[in-house]
Order: structure tokens, then sequence, then C-alpha cells
């Protein structure tokens, strides 16, 4: 240990399981002890819940809100249809996303994250966000920034704590449009950021890293200082709906070239600039430093169990994997009760009952199962059908011995501390 | 000697080191992992039983540049938290 460290430490545990949500911010300090909150625990009581409160309240829902989008992405995990101005997709009916939100809020619904499709798109985009105002809930939205004027821009501002995310996938027309489908998107994102900005909004860049680009991110981090964004995160192609077929076609990155820039995006690139950088593999492979450390960014969990997918169409479903996986979809707003699906549905209670301990694979022998969840459950089952299966880029890793020993419970008997049979 | 100032680190809870000087603490009955800054490990190295607080801040004095003047207080607290989580514990006086 480095004195020059050392001194500088508090010796408080910091117990702050918000830090572990999906929405998480820098922490506030340092401390020695981190993380590990049982998941039922992870969840506070929202000021506007009166009564009794589930054991797991729904903290968010993930609005999908269009069936269409107005990109055509090719590492798209949702896979939406291509909305270029001749054909209009639905969209969720503000009646049943209005129904949907007073449901919510009796089950402790504190925040949403507006998502697609292309959220933006939706024709009574201003109304949602009006509603959203009027219910004092937290917003997330993850755009493409394509269509944020500067007046949209202004009424997400008068949002409570708007948090906004734009994908930009190069640092040039090119590259970004390469990925995105559409001539003209890289300008119109960037008018996006800078209109958010403009209205005090300073938002997440988000770039998916993959072949085509993977020489192009330190030039999008310096694209996202210039902006003025608050933040930039470097997303990994899933092996879903269109990721899937990058995989199969090697446009994607190997796990070894995944893994090196990871830790090079921690370790040398997050010191060259004020940017928080947060770079997507799982938290297994993050050190703890970035994860607790003075400028670190949290552990970024899944928040499974306090969120639910609502899909374009109106649908319940685990997240926006029922576009994809007709099972994850649990029901319909139109005619279920919002309550009986959260409290009843057979896949979330089985996730409730089974997270952590239920993980098979890698994940099953992982030291960070009770905070990492499984990096992501909806991509497991795609993967394998199983819920409990490892995630598929910590197999990739162990298999080519890439996956850090440390985190491997397996070993654990060759650290542990003395035994004092007295305690 | 008062027992209950000489905490005992949890033989259960297993302790990983790692490259950048922090540390992992997992619990291998619960699942629960804990993550240690490099003064956090350097104080559960000390949890054996035989160190006192005073011991420990002491320790921690001469190994440390700068060490507040609260660092007891810290370090109760460190300890009390430790203690809520199941991860350490004290002898009992036989």
């Amino acid at each position: 240990m480095k004195q020059s460290e050392r001194k500088k430490k508090s010796l408080y545990i910091k117990e702050n399981p918000e830090r572990c949500t999906p929405d998480a911010k820098r922490p506030s300090s340092e401390a020695p002890l981190e993380g590990g909150v049982p998941p039922a625990e992870r969840s506070s009581k929202p000021a506007h819940l009166e009564g009794s409160i589930p054991i797991y309240p729904l903290n968010c829902i993930y609005f999908y809100l269009t069936e269409g989008c107005n990109l055509c992405c090719r590492h798209c995990w949702i896979q939406p249809k291509f909305q270029n101005g001749e054909r209009v997709y639905p969209s969720l009916e503000v009646d049943l996303f209005k129904s949907i939100i007073d449901q919510a809020k009796a089950l402790g619904l504190g925040s949403v994250k507006l998502t697609g499709g292309e959220p933006l798109l939706h024709p009574q985009i201003g109304e949602l966000l009006d509603h959203i105002e009027e219910e004092g809930l937290r917003l997330t939205i993850e755009t493409n920034g394509v269509l944020c004027t500067p007046a949209l821009a202004r009424k997400i501002a008068s949002c409570a704590s708007p948090f906004v995310s734009v994908s930009i996938d190069g640092a040039d027309a090119e590259t970004h449009e390469w990925v995105r489908g559409v001539a003209g998107s890289f300008r119109q994102a960037v008018d996006g950021v800078r209109n958010l900005v403009e209205a005090g909004i300073h938002p997440q860049i988000i770039m998916t890293v993959m072949r085509r680009n993977r020489e192009q991110i330190e030039d999008v981090v310096r694209l996202a200082e210039g902006l003025r964004a608050d933040s930039v995160k470097f997303n990994i192609v899933q092996p879903t709906a269109r990721g899937e077929k990058m995989h199969e076609t090697g446009e994607t990155l190997t796990i070894e070239e995944l893994v090196d820039i990871g830790r090079w995006v921690e370790n040398e690139l997050s010191a060259t600039t004020p940017l928080r950088l947060h770079y997507s593999h799982p938290i297994a492979f993050r050190p703890m430093s970035r994860m607790f450390g003075e400028k670190g960014d949290g552990c970024g969990v899944c928040g499974i169990l306090g969120i639910l997918g609502v899909l374009g169409n109106g649908s319940y479903a685990l997240c926006g994997i029922g576009e994809t996986i007709p099972e994850l979809v649990f029901g319909h707003a139109a005619h279920d009760r919002l309550a009986d699906i959260w409290e009843n549905n057979a896949i979330l209670k089985e996730l409730r009952e089974g997270l952590p301990h239920r993980f098979e694979g890698i994940c099953g022998d992982c030291v960070m199962r009770g905070i990492c969840l499984g990096s992501c459950v909806a991509q497991n089952y795609y993967s394998s059908g199983n819920l409990w299966a490892g995630y598929w880029f910590c197999e990739a890793a162990k298999k080519e011995g890439l996956f850090p020993g440390t985190r491997l419970e397996g070993g654990r008997r060759m650290k542990r501390v003395e035994a004092r049979p007295s305690l | 000697m008062d027992m209950k100032d000489r905490p005992v680190a949890n033989p259960l809870i297993v302790l990983r080191e790692e490259f950048d000087d922090w540390a992992i603490l997992f619990d291998p009955d619960t699942g629960n992992a804990f993550g240690l800054n490099p003064t956090g490990v350097f104080v559960w190295k000390l949890l054996d039983g035989d160190h006192s607080i005073d011991d420990i801040s002491a320790e921690l004095r001469e190994s440390a540049e700068a060490v507040p003047e609260e660092v007891k207080d810290h370090l109760h607290e460190f300890v009390r938290s430790l203690e809520k989580q199941g991860l350490v514990g004290f002898e009992v006086a036989g």
C-alpha cells in the first residue's frame, strides 16, 4: 500500500446501496467497505408511498415507447422497425402510459426510463414529459439525439433530475453513420447534444465499441469533451437480435480485445480526461478502486429486481427483451393489473427467490455475483433459454484464461484470514 | 482485558487482495461481496483478536502519514459496520 494513498482514507463503511443501481452516479467519498447489500435491502421507501411496502418495490419502469426507430443501427438488441417518414409504427398510448404510472406509484415507483425504439419519436413525447414532471418522477432518457430540438431539450430539463444519454458511435460522420445506418444522423446527434447542453443538461455519450470504430474511442472522448458532455459510456455489442448477427460475422471484437480495451479505458484513458468514463464490462473485470475510489462511478448493477419493462404495444415484459423473447412478456396494460403482474408473475418470483444463489456456470463461481446479478439475465436467457446461465462475456473470458482469478470463489481458501475457533 | 475492544475477523470471510491495493471481502455463505480500500485492508489484517483499536490506531500512525486526529473514532465506526455485516466478531472471555 502506498502511504500517500493510505493517509487520505476514511474508515467508514458507506452503506449506500443507491450506488448499486443502474442510474448510479459518482460516489460521494471513499470508504474502505462497500457494496454487497442483499437485494431485498436495496430499496428505500419512496416519499410518496404510504402504508405497507412490498419487499421488492417497483423502483423504475423502462418504457420502450415506440415500435419504430428513425435509425437502423446494426448492433441494436431491440431490433425495432425502421421508421423513415413514409410509414409510422405504433407507439405506447398516452392513456396507458398514465395508467401504468398511476398504478406503479402505489408499488413504489420513483423513476422512469424512456427508451425505444427511439423515445423522442413518440408523437406525444411532450405530453409524456409533462406527466413525468407533474408526477415528480426522476427521468432517464436513452436517445439517438436526432430529434432533440431546443424546445424538447428545455422540456426534458424541466423534469426532476433528468439524466440523458445520447448514442454517438464514432468521432466522424462516416463511422457513426456506418453503425447507425442513416445519412446525416451524426450531425443531428451532435446538434441534439448541443441543444441539451444549452438547456442545462450535460448528457452522457454512449459509444458501442466494435471492430469498425475501436480506433476512435479516444477521439469520441475528445468529441464529448468539446461538446461539454458529462461522461462517456462504452457499451459492448450484446449477442442479441442484430448484435447477434454482428458476433456471427466477426464485426465485433474478440474477448481478448474487449478485456484489453477495458483495462486501457479504466487505467489509462480515464486519466487523460476530466470526464467520467464507464466501460460496460461486467463488474468482475472492474477494479475496486474504479468503482469506489475517488473518481469511482459505482458498480452499475442491473436493477432487475426493481424494474419492469413496458413495450411500445403496451405489454409488460422483463425489459426490452420481450421484443424478441415472447415468454418474457408478462401481460398487457390494457387488461392486466400492474400489481398482479409485479407481485405474482412466475418469472419475477423465480428471479426474486433465485438471485444470486441459483447462478450456474461462471456466474455461480464469481464472488461478485451478489452485486452483478449475472450482468444481464435477459441476455443470458436469450443466449441459453436459462435464466441462471452464466454471462457470455465472462464465460468467454474464463475459457480464454482472462477472467480475474481474485474474483473466482473457487480459490478462496488460498487467502482466507486466520481462523479463530472461538468466534 | 476488554475483549470488546479486540475485534476478530470472521474466519469464514474470504479476503482477496488485488493489483490496485484494494481488496474484496467475500462471504461464501451469503454471496455478499464488499470492497476494501487500502486502508481497510491494512486494518482488516489486524483484526486478529490480539490487537485493540488503540493498537491498530498506533500501527496505522506508524505506517501512514497524516493520520487524522479522529482515527480512533473512524476505527470504531469501521469495526461497528463490519460487525453489523457479520464480518467481524469478538472473543468471549472464558
